[in-house]
C-alpha cells in the first residue's frame, strides 16, 4: 500500500456551482479552433466581433513591462520580446492550450482541460489567478477568474489507486464518494465486496495505525505526533473494464472530479524493482528535463502527454522517465520497426540488461528473464482480439497479469481510440506516459486521451527549440505546378471524378518540378532528398521514371532495410520515394529534404509528422543557433497542382505548421524555363501518354495504400481476399489492351493538311 | 506666361495655377508675399531678392551671366518657377529681346516689408480676455481626434460615438470624390474615398484642402480670398487665440470648417470668441516632401497571417477592417487577420494589393520595421498571389458557330478562323467553334462563298 497517500489533506476549497457559465466558456473555446476558420461566413464573424469587443478592459498603469492581455473569453495572448516571456511563456504553457506561436506574439486558450491539466502538476488555483493576474497588462476579468474557479475546485479530492492489479477509487471525503456511485456510469462499474452484507458500504481503512506499526522507526517526533491523528480512507473498487468511463465521468465537463493518478514509485514495494540507470553520456537537454519534471513533480510520477516535434529526443524522454520509475515498463509502439528502434533506444541510453529487455512482436517473441523488466511491443500485438499462437498467448497472458509500473505510449496521435481502450483494459499500469509530437486529430477527438492517457503535461514550442539549435531549421515552399490543359480538361470531367487525385498528383509539370528539385539539391547541394506519395500509382510512376528507390507497406522487412542502408551510408543513393508508410516509422536521421507529391487530404498531423523527418539536427551546434552561420539547414516541399482542390487540402494541411510559426513560401516559377527540354515529359506526346495511363489505371491502383497491421503470427496465415479489375486479373496490370486515341496532338497536324491532296480512298472515308 | 505646367502637389503648385489677374489680387498681401518668397527653391530666392530694388527690366542674358554655364539648367528651373509664380514677369523690348522684371505689387510690398519690419496678421487675444489656454499636448490631442472623427464619419461607421455631424460644405467635399450617394440610399465610401484611407495623413490633409479650394467657387466663395487666408493661417502662432471679430465672413466660414478638421480650435468667453491654431494649421504651407510628420509605426505581420496592432484608436480598427478580420480589440491592441475573404473585400472596394502592403510597410510596429522584409514575405507575395488571381479572367466578344451541315464543311470553316488567328474554340465532336466577334463579317463572308 501506497504509505504516503494519508499526508496528502487538503482543506476543503468552496465550489461553484457555475456549470452554465463553464459550458458557454467551453463552447466559445471550440469556436476558435483554426480548423473552424475555413468555415467563417460574414454573418457569424460579425456576431464574434461584437462578443469579443474588450476595449472596456481596465489597463494598468505598468502595461508595458507585463507580457500578456487575458481576455473575458480565455483568450490570451503574449508578447514574446518582453523581458517575463520565459516565465510567462512556461506558466502559459501549464496553464493554456497554445492555439499560434508564431515569432513576435502567441495566443492561447484557457479551457478546462489545460487548466485540469495545470493543477495536476501542482499549480494551485489562488497560484493561477495571482501569476496570471501579475502578468496580465489589464485587470483579469470576473469571468476568467470565476473560469479558473470552476476548473480547478475539485483537483485532488479523488485518487484513483492501483493496487495489486486492482482498480480502487479513493477520497478523504466519504461525501464525494457518494456523489460519484449516485452517478449511474460509476455505480454500475462498482465491484462490490464480497463479504458485504447488502448494505453498501466503503472500505476504510486506518494508515496512522499501519505507519506506526510497520514503520516505527524511521518516523521522528514530530510525525509520530500528525501520525497519531485518526485519518480515513474511503474507497471502493471498480471494474478494470470501466476505468476509462469512470475517468471520463469525473473530468471537469461531467462531474467535475477530476481524478488523481500518482504513482508513488518510491514506496512501492510489491513490485519489484528494476535495474536501470541513465549512462553518463545520456544528459537531458533543457527542455527534455523541464518534460520529464512535469512528470516527476512532488516525487512522485503523474500520468499525462507530453509533445516534442520529431527529431527533438522524444525517445530519450522516455527511457528517462523508465529510468526513473525503475519498474517493469511496457512500451507500445506503432509497428515493428519502431519497436526495433525503442529496444535499441533503451539498450542506447540505459544500463539495462539485454535479458531484461524482450520485443514482441509478429517476428519476435520474446520473454524478458527476472522479476522485473521492459517489453517493447506494438498496440495492435496487445489489443488483438482473433486466436494467437501458443507462445504468444503466454506472453499476452503475463502481460495482462503484470502490475506495470509505466505504460509507455508512442505516436499517441496517431492510434485509434478504441485501441487504447482495448490497451488499458487488458494491461494494469500506475503510470501513463504518452509521447507525440502532434497533438493535432482531425476528428477532434483530442480530449478523449485526456481520460485515456492523462493530461498534456509539456509541449515544447518548435520555433524556441529552433533558434536553441536543438531542432533543424527549415525552410518551408509550396510550389505551384499549373495544371496542362489536357490533365486540367480530363480533372474537370463529371465521370472523372473518381480520378481526380490522380490527375493532379500525376501534373506533368508538377513531375517536371519535382525532378528539377532533386537533381538540384542532389548536385548542388548534395543533400538526402525523401518524396512522399500517399498515392501508390504516383509512388511506382515517379520512383520507376526517375529510377530511384522506393518503400511502401508491401516493401519486404529485408529490401526496406537494404533500402535505407544504401540511403544512409551510399553517396550513390540519394533520393528515396516513400509511400505513408514513412510519415512516423522508418528512422531516417540523414535526410534533409522532403518533397510533397501526393497526400491524405487536409491531414494537418500528416504534414507535421512529414516535416518532422527532417527537424533531425544536422551539423555544429553554434550554427544552427539563431543567428549562426546556416540561415536554413532543412527544406520541406508541397508540389500542389493550381486551381484543384489540392489547393485547398494544402491550405489545410499547413496550418498546424503555419502557428507554430512556420512560414510557407510560394514558388510559382519551378522549373526555370531555361531547363525545359532536359526534364521528362516535356513534349505533348509525352504528356498525353502520360494522362492515358492514368485515365486506364485500375481503381484498385489509383487509391490511397492501406497500411497492414502488424498482427499475430497465427493471423498472417489466413488468406486474405481483395478486389481487383479485370484487367488485373488477365494478366495486364503492366499492359493496357484497350484501344485508344492518340489525343489532339496529332490531330492538328491533320487539320494542316490540305483536303484535296489526300489520296481518293482516305477522301471518300472523310466523306 | 509659365513654361511648364505643374500638377498641383502643394499649396504654391496651387497659387501658380490661379489666372495672373487673380495672382495679383493675391499678393496684396504682405504675408502672401513673404510665403511665397520661402517657398522658393534657394537659386529663385536669391534672384528675387536681388530684384527687389532694380526697377527696370533685366535682360535674360544678361541674367544668365548671373551663374556658371554648368548651373544652366538649375537657372531655367528657378526662372520657370518665379515666372509661374508672376514673381517676375516677361517684357520684350524693340528688338524682341526678352526681359525679366519683377511684379511690381510683389516688389512693392517686399520693400515695405523690409523696411518696416514684420507684423502678425492679427494680434493674439490677451490671457485677460481667454484665461487659461490648452496646451500644446491638450491641442495635438484635440486635433488627432478631431481628425479621427472626421476619418470615421467618412467611413460611415455606427461606431462612432462623438454625434457630431458635418456642415454642408464638408460633405459636398466629401461627395466630390470620396463618398457616393443616390436617392434613398445611404452614403458609402468610392474606389477613391478607399484609397483616401490608406493614405498618409499629410497626403490626406491635402487631398481635403485641394478638394475644398477647388470647390469653392461653388459655394459662392472667392478661391483666392481662401487662398490668402489659409496661407495667412500658417503665420499665427501655435496655441495662440486670435479673435474671431477680424474676421470677414467668408474666414469665419472656413474657421467652422477648419474647426471640423481639428487645423484649428475653437473657444468661446463671455465677450468674445476666438479660435486657435493647431499644429495642422501651421503645417499648411509645406509641401509633402516636407512632412515633418513622423508617427510611429503600430502593425506587426506575423507570417500565419495574424496581425497585431498596437494601438488605442478606433479609427485604426476601422481602416484595418477594409483589408483584415478584426478579431479582438482590447484596449491598447487590435487583434486581426489577414485572409482571402477579407483581402478579396478591399479589392472590391478598389484597393490594390500595392496599397495595402505599402500600409503595412509604412505602419510597421518600431520593433519590426527594421527588419527587411518589415511584412514577411509569405505574406506580401499572398495578398499579390491573390490579387492576381482575380486577373486571370478575361473578356472577348465572340461569335459561336453551330449546326453545320457536314464534317467537311466545318473542318474548313476551323482552318479558315485558325489560319487567321481568330479561332478561339472548337469542338470536333459536336462540330462547334468560337471566333473573335470582329471576325464575324468575314466569316459570315466565307460561309456564304462555301455555300
Amino acid at each position: 500500500m501506497a504509505g504516503g497517500d494519508g499526508d496528502r489533506h487538503r482543506a476543503p476549497k468552496r465550489h461553484k456551482s457555475s456549470t452554465p457559465s463553464k459550458a458557454a466558456l467551453v463552447d466559445e473555446s471550440a469556436e476558435f479552433d483554426y480548423a473552424d476558420d475555413f468555415d467563417d461566413d460574414a454573418h457569424d464573424a460579425d456576431t464574434e466581433v461584437k462578443k469579443r469587443d474588450f476595449t472596456k478592459l481596465e489597463l494598468k498603469v505598468d502595461h508595458a513591462s507585463r507580457p500578456l492581455w487575458a481576455c473575458a473569453d480565455g483568450r490570451i495572448f503574449l508578447e514574446t520580446f518582453s523581458p517575463l516571456y520565459k516565465q510567462a511563456y512556461d506558466f502559459l504553457i501549464a496553464i493554456a492550450e497554445p492555439v499560434c506561436r508564431p515569432e513576435s506574439m502567441h495566443e492561447y486558450n484557457l479551457t478546462p482541460h489545460s487548466l485540469y491539466a495545470a493543477v495536476s502538476v501542482g499549480l494551485e488555483t489562488s497560484t493561477i489567478i495571482s501569476v496570471l493576474s501579475k502578468l496580465s497588462k489589464t485587470k483579469l476579468p470576473r469571468e476568467i477568474i470565476d473560469f479558473i474557479h470552476g476548473s480547478t475546485a475539485n483537483y485532488g479530492k479523488v485518487k484513483l489507486v492501483l493496487k495489486k492489479n486492482r482498480y480502487f477509487v479513493e477520497s478523504p471525503f466519504p461525501e464525494v464518494l457518494s456523489t460519484l456511485l449516485r452517478d449511474e456510469v460509476i455505480s454500475r462499474a462498482r465491484i462490490s465486496p464480497e463479504d458485504s452484507l447488502g448494505a453498501p458500504s466503503f472500505t476504510v481503512s486506518k494508515t496512522s495505525g499501519q505507519i506506526a506499526s510497520g514503520h516505527e522507526d524511521l518516523l521522528n517526533g514530530m510525525e509520530i505526533a500528525a501520525a497519531t491523528e485518526d485519518k480515513e480512507t474511503h474507497s471502493f473498487e471498480i471494474d478494470p473494464s470501466q476505468v476509462e468511463n469512470v475517468k471520463q465521468r469525473c473530468l471537469p465537463n461531467a462531474l467535475n472530479y477530476p481524478m488523481l493518478e500518482e504513482y508513488d514509485f518510491r514506496n512501492d514495494t510489491v513490485n519489484p524493482d528494476l535495474d536501470m540507470e541513465l549512462k553518463p553520456q545520456a544528459r537531458p537537454r533543457p527542455y527534455q528535463e523541464k518534460s520529464l519534471s512535469k512528470m516527476f513533480g512532488n516525487g512522485r510520477a503523474r500520468s499525462g502527454i507530453i509533445v516534442l516535434p520529431c527529431g527533438a529526443g522524444k525517445s530519450l524522454v522516455g527511457v528517462s522517465a523508465a529510468c526513473r520509475i525503475k519498474k517493469s515498463c511496457l512500451c507500445l509502439a506503432t509497428n515493428a520497426v519502431s519497436v526495433d528502434q525503442w529496444a535499441f533506444q533503451f539498450k542506447l541510453w540505459s544500463t539495462i540488461k539485454d535479458e531484461n529487455i524482450s520485443r514482441f512482436t509478429s517476428d519476435n517473441k520474446e520473454k524478458f528473464t527476472g522479476m522485473a523488466g521492459v517489453v517493447v511491443t506494438t498496440y495492435n500485438m496487445v489489443a488483438f482480439g482473433g486466436k494467437r499462437s501458443e507462445d504468444s498467448e503466454k506472453i499476452i497472458e503475463e502481460i495482462r497479469n503484470r502490475e506495470w509500473g509505466l505504460l509507455l505510449m508512442d505516436e499517441v496521435h496517431v492510434v485509434p481510440a478504441h485501441m487504447f481502450r482495448k490497451v488499458i483494459s487488458i494491461t494494469k499500469s500506475h503510470c501513463k506516459l504518452g509521447l507525440t509530437a502532434t497533438l493535432v486529430r482531425e476528428d477532434e477527438r483530442i480530449t478523449d486521451l485526456n481520460f485515456l492517457i492523462g493530461p498534456k503535461l509539456y509541449e515544447a514550442n518548435w520555433l524556441d527549440l529552433v533558434k536553441g539549435g536543438f531542432i533543424a531549421n527549415v525552410q518551408c515552399a509550396e510550389v505551384w505546378c499549373p495544371m496542362t490543359k489536357e490533365f486540367f480538361a480530363e480533372y474537370l470531367k463529371k465521370e472523372n471524378s473518381k480520378k481526380k487525385q490522380v490527375l493532379y498528383v500525376m501534373n506533368p509539370n508538377k513531375f517536371r518540378a519535382c525532378e528539377f528539385l532533386i537533381r538540384f539539391h542532389e548536385q548542388q547541394r548534395g543533400d538526402k532528398i525523401i518524396v512522399f506519395a500517399d498515392n501508390l500509382f504516383a509512388l511506382t510512376t515517379y520512383a520507376m521514371k526517375l529510377r530511384k528507390p522506393m518503400i511502401f507497406g508491401a516493401t519486404s522487412h529485408a529490401e526496406r532495410t537494404r533500402i535505407l542502408y544504401q540511403f544512409k551510408n551510399s553517396p550513390e543513393v540519394n533520393t528515396i520515394f516513400l509511400s505513408k508508410v514513412g510519415d512516423n516509422s522508418i528512422d531516417i536521421p540523414e535526410a534533409n529534404v522532403i518533397i510533397q507529391i501526393s497526400s491524405h487530404a487536409g491531414s494537418r498531423r500528416q504534414e507535421a509528422q512529414r516535416l518532422g523527418r527532417i527537424l533531425r539536427a544536422k551539423g555544429k551546434h553554434q550554427d544552427r543557433m539563431a543567428g549562426g552561420k546556416e540561415e536554413y539547414n532543412a527544406f520541406f516541399y508541397s508540389l500542389v497542382s493550381t486551381d484543384t482542390q489540392e489547393m485547398y487540402y494544402s491550405t489545410k494541411r499547413q496550418q498546424f505548421l503555419i502557428d507554430q510559426g512556420y512560414s510557407f513560401k510560394v514558388i510559382t516559377s519551378l522549373p526555370p524555363a531555361e531547363e525545359g527540354p532536359n526534364l521528362s515529359y516535356y513534349t505533348l506526346d509525352e504528356q498525353l501518354e502520360l494522362l492515358s495511363m492514368a485515365l486506364n489505371a485500375g481503381d484498385d491502383m489509383i487509391g490511397v495504400e492501406r497500411l497492414e497491421e502488424d498482427s499475430d503470427g497465427k493471423a498472417l496465415i489466413r488468406a486474405r481476399r481483395s478486389a481487383g479489375s479485370m484487367s488485373a486479373f488477365s494478366g495486364a496490370g503492366g499492359m493496357v489492351y484497350m484501344e485508344y486515341s492518340t489525343g489532339k496532338g496529332k490531330g492538328v497536324q491533320k487539320k494542316h493538311k490540305d483536303p484535296s491532296k489526300r489520296h481518293h480512298l482516305f477522301k471518300k472515308r472523310y466523306a | 506666361m509659365p513654361q511648364v505646367m505643374v500638377v498641383a502637389r502643394n499649396f504654391m503648385d496651387m497659387v501658380a495655377a490661379l489666372p495672373a489677374g487673380k495672382l495679383d489680387m493675391l499678393y496684396d498681401s504682405a504675408f502672401i508675399c513673404e510665403a511665397v518668397l520661402r517657398s522658393l527653391p534657394p537659386l529663385a530666392k536669391k534672384y528675387a531678392l536681388q530684384m527687389l530694388y532694380v526697377l527696370a527690366p533685366v535682360t535674360a542674358a544678361a541674367m544668365e551671366e548671373w551663374v556658371l554655364d554648368e548651373y544652366a539648367a538649375k537657372h531655367k528651373v528657378a526662372i520657370d518657377k518665379l515666372l509661374q509664380l508672376r514673381v517676375f514677369v516677361e517684357v520684350r523690348d524693340r528688338r524682341r529681346d526678352v526681359s525679366y522684371k519683377m511684379n511690381q505689387k510683389f516688389q512693392g510690398n517686399m520693400q515695405k516689408y523690409l523696411v518696416d519690419g514684420g507684423s502678425l496678421p492679427r494680434e493674439p487675444l490677451p490671457l485677460s480676455v481667454t484665461g487659461r489656454l490648452p496646451t500644446p499636448a491638450d491641442l495635438e490631442a484635440y486635433a488627432l481626434d478631431q481628425w479621427e472623427c472626421f476619418l470615421l464619419q467618412l467611413i460611415n461607421s455606427s461606431q462612432v460615438e462623438k454625434g457630431s455631424s458635418f456642415s454642408s460644405s464638408m460633405m459636398k467635399t466629401f461627395q466630390r470624390g470620396l463618398l457616393s450617394s443616390r436617392d434613398g440610399e445611404a452614403s458609402k465610401l468610392t474606389e477613391n474615398g478607399f484609397q483616401f484611407l490608406l493614405m498618409e495623413t499629410n497626403a490626406q490633409l491635402w487631398y481635403i484642402m485641394r478638394e475644398y479650394i477647388s470647390s469653392a467657387e461653388e459655394r459662392g466663395v472667392d478661391p483666392t480670398e481662401l487662398i490668402s487666408f489659409l496661407l495667412e493661417l500658417s503665420f499665427h502662432k501655435l496655441g495662440a487665440a486670435y479673435s474671431l471679430n477680424t474676421l470677414t465672413d467668408v474666414q469665419r466660414i472656413a474657421i467652422r470648417d477648419l474647426a471640423e478638421l481639428g487645423l484649428v480650435k475653437q473657444q468661446q468667453g463671455r465677450k468674445d470668441s476666438w479660435f486657435i491654431p493647431t499644429q495642422l494649421a501651421t503645417n499648411l504651407s509645406a509641401s509633402l516632401s516636407d512632412s515633418s510628420s513622423n508617427k510611429e509605426g503600430f502593425v506587426v505581420v506575423e507570417t500565419n497571417f495574424r496581425m497585431y496592432a498596437y494601438s488605442t484608436s478606433k479609427l485604426h480598427c476601422e481602416i484595418l477592417r477594409l483589408f483584415a478580420r478584426v478579431e479582438y480589440q482590447l484596449p491598447n491592441l487590435i487583434v486581426g487577420a489577414v485572409t482571402k475573404e477579407s483581402i478579396y473585400g478591399a479589392f472590391e472596394n478598389g484597393i490594390t494589393a500595392e496599397q495595402i502592403i505599402s500600409f503595412l510597410r509604412q505602419n510597421a510596429h518600431p520593433r519590426v520595421a527594421d527588419k527587411i522584409p518589415a511584412v514577411p514575405e509569405n505574406v506580401t507575395d499572398q495578398i499579390r498571389l491573390w490579387e492576381t488571381d482575380l486577373n486571370r479572367v478575361e473578356m472577348i466578344p465572340s461569335h459561336l458557330y453551330e449546326d453545320f451541315p457536314s464534317k467537311e464543311w466545318f473542318e474548313q470553316c476551323c482552318d479558315y478562323a485558325r489560319d487567321n488567328g481568330y479561332l478561339l474554340w472548337e469542338d470536333p465532336k459536336r462540330m462547334r467553334l468560337i471566333v473573335r466577334g470582329e471576325f464575324h463579317p468575314e466569316m459570315r463572308e466565307f460561309l456564304r462563298r462555301q455555300r
